[in-house]
């Protein structure tokens, strides 16, 4: 009898283990996804997303899909702080699509869907790699952001900056002048919001060194990456220029009350004269309510020149990624609603973002990137594709994921001028070597 | 005799003078902490008030135009959702301060009435509880809500604000200490059950104690950020304070505007205080003083 | 806490009454459930864990001490700790600005002392979310606070940046705390202050004491208890204060981060797991030191009986 139960129960795992498999593989990839057929797919998709601002852009996507697809039912959840909540959420959620939050890249598969092989996929889509697994793609960008410097066109000219600066120095006095001729505050630094903070770490790779494999590949292993260069390249002359610009007073006078919402016109209305953001607030910048010059808001590479050449960082942002706990239906019409995001939508575009599809137009505010490189960057080598978030944790510098503070510090230091920014730089040195000491990672 | 006299007026005179004195100083420093007390209020009723030019171009302190300008109420209403949050709150409340009660005066029934073996150990645990920061095990208390599959759950999240509740165990454990145990010893004497004294009996005569418990319960409940952010991230079950703080964020809302959210979330707040003002301060002195 | 069984249990018979047995095991099961559940199996966890090096996710092993090791020999942990002085100082302000406020409206004839009363405790009632929203708008630059000011005559130039310049940034976010706790304190003062027995009062005022005197021979030994726990219960909640750096001060950021917002930091930006119930559990060794320190003194000074103890935990957690 016990024999027979046993011999009942591993069957049944059997069977249950191939009808799981079954179904994984009968789900077609991103690419073999025809929008148009199957048509009388019924699904009921939760949607997490992080853009609490357009809900109403969100669901006119949704009524469009519908017009398609009517039986696929489609509700977004809009969450203020989506990067921490998704991070402690993700693997155990009733959301059908999400943000890829900041895992650890072996653990995609944990998660999510896989959405087909790289090479395919990046033939087709820009940015695929960031959030793919020996080959295998997890997530499709929502939209691809390059990273520049806001700027306003009017008070640049009023100030008598005629030609965009392109490298620190010029950056520098060009807040300068802006300071001293005009009534704008030259760079807002949004310090209160935090996350705009961590928002310079984006030019540390590309824009600051010229290499796209600086960030995954370079970085992890580098003795002292954030010494003086010398030459105002590097991760060091990224922050100098933040450093620099609170050491002088070109930052707005009470950083620890600032109100995103309150910086949108005043950047459009001539209140700002710089912003170090990237791509995709360009849009907010220009249609923000109360805002009367919307074609002052301009768009600038990041003021660093390597060998006589600006960079700028190109890369997807959030990336929509399929719970792997979802049902067959469900993780299907999830591939045909991404797919249709991507094609049919327009957001990127809409968005002022870099096309997703390869065969997207790109937005009037790229016409300043004219001459610029835009790189993306390159993978990690393999069976490093952790190694960079490890250090990122143990070195509890978190670049590119969260460390905002230590970004929050170096205007309070600068302001305050209690700490040189040369000893800022040496701490993370420091945290960086232990960090890398602590994993065994060889330093070349 | 009559410079006796004089002298002695004088120093009724200094003495009524100097009561005055300390009378005006005291009705002075009341009223200077009363002002302290409202203003942060106050700046915030005013603003809500203010259309976004008027709150661009005029200063904090300056009255609004329009004291019948009620648009940032009603966009912070609709668009925040505020109906959905205060109805999910009171909810949270209700079935919270409900199961308070009756955990807490059940447990402190037993542990006050019967002698058993192990009386003294809950006692104990309890006791010992109280002395761990919960907000220092959010880390491992997270995990195990993951792992019980109560995340982005109402009811998980109400188990937990009922669970991490140690409060109402002690101040009905006090109130049945004062309670007269003859009574209930009479009625199962009768042949009442001691589910029958519990409810029919002692429970009714706790009434104070479970305005007590409701009171702290309640307030703590409804005020309660940290776990309802954690717990709660769905947008269909955003409390009034996990509403409240979505106002801010990359995407979000100006002063005029996030004010008039606030004045709404005191509005509760307000009317049950000003309602059971007297219990609110028997509730919170009996919850340390009897001690 | 002694056993108090008012119903004796029936010596004649020794055969068990499973109708007591019943309610006892019914009506203790699930506050006994949870309370493993959500206080002593997540503690269980955090002490293993703090031998771990671990994240959400990953489990790299037992550590040892190294975990704690390193919040003792990093300055910023050590920092973040001395930070809980300010709050400290901001707790002893409170209490005797509550003290003094119970005093005045218990002991004179003030008219509207009720409204006072109200008014002072209100703020207990806000939301701390509002609080943060409320205290960020009076603080910024040119607000409220600096438009008060300066409509008494104090000019904008001579005044610091509440939350920016950092002489100044922690003294306003310990005055939040003052603000919303100070009225909660003076009610419960005013709640001993009315049980004390006003007989004495009279005496005193036949024996031509005068209002001093009274305070300090009649008042003040009279609520010396709540005196105590409150102190030491605001003095264990400066330790793990957190709320108004999170709200108003950014969530931590220039230089307000207290020990839990670093705990929190720990575990949710950089997922050190492991390193973070250390951090957790050096915070409850402090208060734990601090309650222990208390019961002691009620034990051995005050001779207060157990249950002074047990009540001041109840607000201990209240406040957590």
């Amino acid at each position: 009898m016990k024999k027979l139960i046993s011999l009942i129960l591993a069957l049944c795992l059997v069977l249950g283990m191939a009808s799981f498999a079954a179904a994984d593989e009968e789900l077609p990839t991103f690419d073999q996804i025809v929008l148009g057929e199957n048509t009388d797919l019924t699904a009921k998709i939760h949607f997490a997303y992080h853009r609490t601002d357009i809900p109403e852009k969100l669901e006119g996507y949704v009524a469009e899909f519908q017009k398609i697809y009517p039986n696929v039912e489609i509700e977004y959840e809009l969450i203020t702080d989506y990067a921490e909540n998704a991070l402690m959420r993700v693997g155990n959620t009733d959301w059908t699509i999400m943000g890829i939050p900041t895992v650890q890249k072996d653990e995609l598969s944990k998660y999510f869907v896989p959405l087909g092989s790289l090479e395919t996929l990046s033939g087709l889509y820009n940015f695929m790699s960031s959030w793919s697994f020996e080959g295998v793609c997890y997530g499709i960008p929502s939209t691809g952001n390059a990273n520049g410097v806001l700027y306003n066109k009017r008070i640049f000219a009023e100030a008598g900056v005629t030609e965009l600066p392109k490298t620190p120095d010029e950056f520098i006095a060009a807040l300068k002048a802006v300071k001293e001729k005009t009534d704008a505050i030259p760079l807002y630094t949004n310090y209160a919001a935090g996350w705009t903070m961590g928002a310079w770490d984006a030019y540390i790779g590309v824009a600051a060194t010229g290499k796209d494999t600086y960030m995954n590949q370079d970085l992890p292993h580098a003795k002292d990456p954030f010494a003086d260069q010398g030459n105002g390249t590097g991760p060091y002359a990224v922050y100098k220029i933040l450093y620099d610009a609170a050491a002088e007073g070109l930052i707005e006078d009470d950083y620890t009350t600032t109100d995103w919402e309150g910086c949108k016109p005043m950047l459009n209305n001539g209140q700002i004269a710089a912003m170090v953001l990237g791509s995709w607030a360009f849009t907010q910048m220009r249609d923000a309510e109360g805002g009367e010059h919307p074609e002052d808001v301009g768009y600038m590479a990041f003021p660093i020149t390597i060998d006589g050449k600006q960079y700028a960082p190109a890369g997807g942002d959030y990336n929509f990624a399929i719970n792997v706990q979802a049902s067959y239906e469900e993780k299907l019409a999830s591939m045909y609603y991404l797919k249709w995001l991507t094609h049919e939508s327009g957001f990127a575009y809409s968005e002022g973002g870099v096309p997703i599809d390869k065969s997207g137009e790109y937005p009037d505010l790229y016409a300043a990137f004219d001459g610029i490189d835009m790189l993306s960057d390159a993978d990690a080598l393999e069976g490093e594709e952790t190694l960079l978030s490890e250090l990122n944790a143990e070195s509890e510098l978190n670049f590119n994921n969260g460390g905002n503070t230590k970004v929050q510090e170096i205007i309070e230091h600068g302001f305050n001028h209690d700490k040189e920014f040369d000893d800022i730089m040496a701490d993370w040195n420091a945290a960086w070597s232990e960090a890398q000491a602590a994993l065994n990672v060889e330093v070349k | 005799m009559s410079n006796v006299t004089t002298a002695v007026r004088d120093i009724n005179r200094n003495a009524k003078m100097k009561r005055a004195l300390i009378k005006g100083l005291e009705y002075f420093a009341l009223l200077l902490a009363c002002f302290i007390a409202l203003l942060p209020i106050w700046s915030s009723f005013t603003t809500s008030f203010k259309s976004a030019e008027e709150y661009a171009t005029t200063n904090a302190m300056t009255l609004p135009k329009n004291w019948l300008n009620f648009s940032n109420y009603a966009q912070v209403w609709t668009e925040g959702e505020m109906l959905r949050a205060f109805l999910t709150s009171a909810s949270v409340v209700v079935v919270v301060v409900m199961v308070s009660v009756m955990m807490g005066s059940m447990l402190a029934y037993v542990l006050n009435r019967f002698r058993f073996p192990g009386n003294g150990l809950i006692r104990n645990l309890f006791m010992i509880a109280t002395l761990i920061p919960g907000i220092a095990m959010q880390v491992t208390t997270y995990q195990i809500m993951k792992n019980l599959g109560l995340l982005n759950s109402i009811a998980g999240y109400m188990i937990l604000m009922s669970g991490t509740d140690v409060i109402s165990i002690y101040i009905f454990l006090q109130y049945f200490e004062n309670l007269d145990g003859a009574l209930d010893e009479s009625a199962v004497l009768e042949g009442c059950t001691y589910f029958g004294v519990f409810f029919r009996i002692l429970l009714p005569l706790t009434k104070p104690a479970i305005i007590t418990v409701a009171v702290l319960k309640g307030v703590g409940v409804y005020n309660e950020y940290y776990s309802a952010n954690l717990y709660l991230q769905s947008n269909s079950w955003r409390t009034i304070s996990t509403a409240l703080y979505s106002f801010s964020g990359p995407f979000k809302s100006s002063y005029n505007i996030i004010c008039a959210g606030v004045l709404l979330t005191l509005i509760p707040s307000l009317v049950v205080f000003l309602l059971f003002q007297k219990q609110v301060y028997a509730g919170l002195a009996s919850g340390s003083v009897k001690g | 806490m002694s056993i108090v069984s008012t119903v004796q249990p029936d010596l004649r018979r020794k055969r068990i009454n499973w109708q007591k047995v019943l309610v006892i095991v019914l009506f203790a099961i699930v506050p006994l459930f949870l309370l493993m559940l959500f206080t002593y199996v997540p503690f269980a966890k955090m002490v293993q864990f703090s031998f771990h090096n671990m994240s959400y996710t990953k489990d790299k092993g037992f550590v040892g001490f190294d975990n704690y090791l390193k919040i003792f020999t990093k300055s910023e942990y050590v920092g973040a700790m001395l930070l809980s002085l300010y709050y400290m100082a901001g707790a002893v302000v409170q209490l005797a600005l509550a003290l003094l406020f119970a005093s005045i409206l218990s002991l004179e004839k003030i008219r509207g002392s009720g409204v006072y009363k109200a008014i002072l405790f209100f703020p207990f009632l806000v939301n701390g979310i509002a609080i943060g929203y409320i205290f960020k708008y009076f603080y910024t630059r040119g607000f409220v606070l600096d438009s008060v000011l300066q409509a008494i005559g104090i000019p904008l130039e001579s005044l610091p940046y509440w939350l920016r310049d950092q002489s100044v940034n922690n003294w306003s976010l310990v005055f939040t705390s003052v603000w919303k706790y100070c009225g909660q304190n003076m009610v419960l003062f005013i709640g001993a202050i009315a049980s004390i027995d006003p007989t004495l009062y009279e005496a005193a005022t036949i024996d031509g004491a005068n209002r001093w005197q009274q305070f300090k021979a009649i008042i003040l030994p009279g609520i010396k208890t709540v005196f105590m726990l409150n102190l030491i219960l605001s003095i264990t909640g400066s330790l793990s204060a957190f709320e108004p750096a999170y709200v108003v001060g950014s969530m931590g950021a220039n230089g307000t981060a207290t020990f839990f917002i670093k705990i929190h930091q720990m575990a949710h930006v950089s997922q050190k797991v492991g390193q973070a119930c250390a951090m957790a559990m050096v915070l409850m060794a402090l208060i734990l030191l601090f309650t222990v320190a208390q019961r002691l003194f009620f034990r051995y000074v005050m001779k207060d009986s157990e249950n002074t103890f047990n009540a001041k935990a109840n607000k201990a957690k209240a406040l957590w």
